[in-house]
């Protein structure tokens, strides 16, 4: 451990808890998941920087988005991002969350995932290699420790736009919304 | 002495049971040519699951929860941990008995949570819990049987006289049967099919997220410390080490050193156990059972017929 962090570590225990104890969700449908394998096994150890898988959304504490996102799998990460519990993080990696990437025109692909669910940072590259994964996380330790990593919070400030983008796009959604009328502004 | 045993075991073993968990995780990774977290880590893992917003799933999903780590803190009060003890009367009886009720807690708190991959993962504790108490309770009889009493702190004093139950041939069997047992008690490689995070995601705990999953990791190193500590009291004399502490005994200095060396103890047999859960891929349970009434039960049978025997 840093020396000089220990008054950090004393005055917000917390979120310096929630800086160097990552536990990942993957999202496994794009092509992206291909990196995962070796950036958590022997080759280059995400163990070291506390970064482990879990496998329920409800352990977790950072969701990584792995590459391209169709309507139909769109679904299954708000649900999962909902069940993850606050403070929580979102990475999209590659370049496909970011605008399409390669499949842009096609009529089933959402180019912008930012309009669904608040993503805290991207990993940009098609692919990223697994030295980009790390090179976000410390990344997003960055932006934890200046409290700009806020994505939960706009989600919550701002959830009757997220929920009314999520609705244009679905038509009617079969599960109610998280935040209840009072919290909605 | 009493009443300061009371506070201190449990956070002796809550300490050292964290300590044991950051340490087989870096024990692992060194084995599988990885640097590993550090040592603290999961003291960090429960810092953060403590500060999150956990979710609740009813009154007995809080419930269960508690009492599965309330019940682990009663065993430990059972547990002579070197010469500290709180609770003489009971012994190994007790001892079986209250072991269930941490596997019942998790089971309350699973079921409650209506997860269809908790509810297997219940099934499986259960039928776990059926297979390894079997030959359990066969190598807590021989013990009984061969030193004559049922109380634990009796048995640690008979052996600081007449020699660890390991090093006594009468007891060299269920000895092996309780080491072959113990990573099912533990609930760790090759016996992790409660857990099993790739196939039913983590089973019994899928729901429990924040503060729930923090109890859960200090029940877990409660359970690891009890585990290993029960070992550790019958086979292998408990605080005694060839008669080094003779001089010192009745101290305050004889006490904690009779605390470290059976802490120390538990570290050598952790470690051992640490080689066979970082190679070996995870049963199915109907391999675990079949593995698990077959050779530790025999052993422990072929051993319970020797003591009888022999007295």
């Amino acid at each position: 451990m840093d020396r000089n962090q220990i008054s950090k570590w004393l005055k917000n225990p917390g979120k310096m808890a929630n800086k160097y104890s990552f536990h990942v969700v993957y999202f496994c449908t794009g092509c992206g998941v291909i990196e995962i394998p070796p950036s958590i096994t022997t080759r280059w150890d995400a163990e070291r920087f506390g970064i482990i898988p879990v496998a329920s959304p409800r352990q977790a504490n950072l969701f990584l988005i792995a590459g391209y996102v169709s309507t139909k799998t769109l679904k299954a990460i708000i649900r999962t991002y909902e069940q993850m519990p606050e403070p929580k993080y979102t990475i999209a990696f590659g370049s496909c969350p970011i605008n399409g990437g390669m499949y842009y025109d096609s009529y089933n692909t959402i180019t912008s995932l930012d309009k669904y669910i608040p993503i805290d940072g991207y990993i940009a590259g098609c692919m990223p290699r697994p030295e980009a994964v790390f090179v976000g996380v410390t990344h997003l330790w960055k932006l934890i420790d200046m409290d700009k990593a806020d994505g939960y919070k706009r989600y919550r400030e701002d959830y009757k736009h997220y929920r009314a983008n999520q609705e244009q796009l679905f038509g009617d959604m079969d599960w109610p919304p998280l935040f209840s009328k009072e919290n909605i502004k | 002495m009493n009443i300061i045993a009371l506070f201190i075991s449990p956070l002796i073993a809550i300490i050292i049971g964290m300590f044991f968990l950051g340490l087989s995780r870096k024990i692992s990774a060194r084995i599988h040519w990885r640097y590993g977290p550090p040592i603290y880590q999961p003291v960090i893992d429960v810092i953060r699951s403590f500060s999150q917003m956990s979710i609740s799933h009813g009154r007995f999903f809080d419930f269960g929860i508690i009492f599965s780590l309330v019940g682990s803190l009663v065993l430990i009060l059972f547990l002579p941990i070197g010469k500290l003890y709180v609770l003489t009367s009971g012994g190994l009886i007790a001892f079986l008995y209250l072991m269930l009720l941490s596997p019942f807690g998790i089971a309350l708190s699973g079921g409650a949570s209506a997860n269809p991959n908790s509810s297997i993962g219940i099934s499986r504790k259960f039928l776990l819990s059926l297979a390894y108490e079997v030959p359990l309770l066969l190598v807590l009889i021989a013990v009984m049987t061969h030193y004559n009493t049922i109380s634990l702190v009796d048995i640690v004093k008979i052996q600081a006289s007449s020699g660890w139950a390991f090093g006594s041939w009468a007891l060299v069997l269920p000895g092996i049967a309780y080491f072959l047992i113990l990573p099912a008690i533990l609930g760790v490689r090759p016996f992790e099919v409660v857990k099993a995070p790739q196939e039913i995601s983590s089973g019994p705990i899928a729901e429990f997220g924040g503060k729930h999953l923090a109890f859960y990791t200090l029940q877990n190193a409660l359970h690891m410390f009890v585990g290993l500590g029960l070992f550790v009291d019958i086979f292998l004399g408990g605080w005694t080490l060839f008669g080094l502490l003779d001089p010192i005994s009745g101290t305050v200095w004889g006490i904690i050193l009779g605390i470290i060396i059976f802490l120390i103890k538990m570290l050598i047999v952790l470690i051992i156990g640490l080689f066979i859960n970082a190679v070996y891929p995870r049963f199915r349970i109907e391999q675990a059972m079949k593995y698990l009434w077959k050779w530790p039960t025999l052993i422990a049978f072929i051993g319970l017929i020797i003591v009888m025997l022999i007295n």
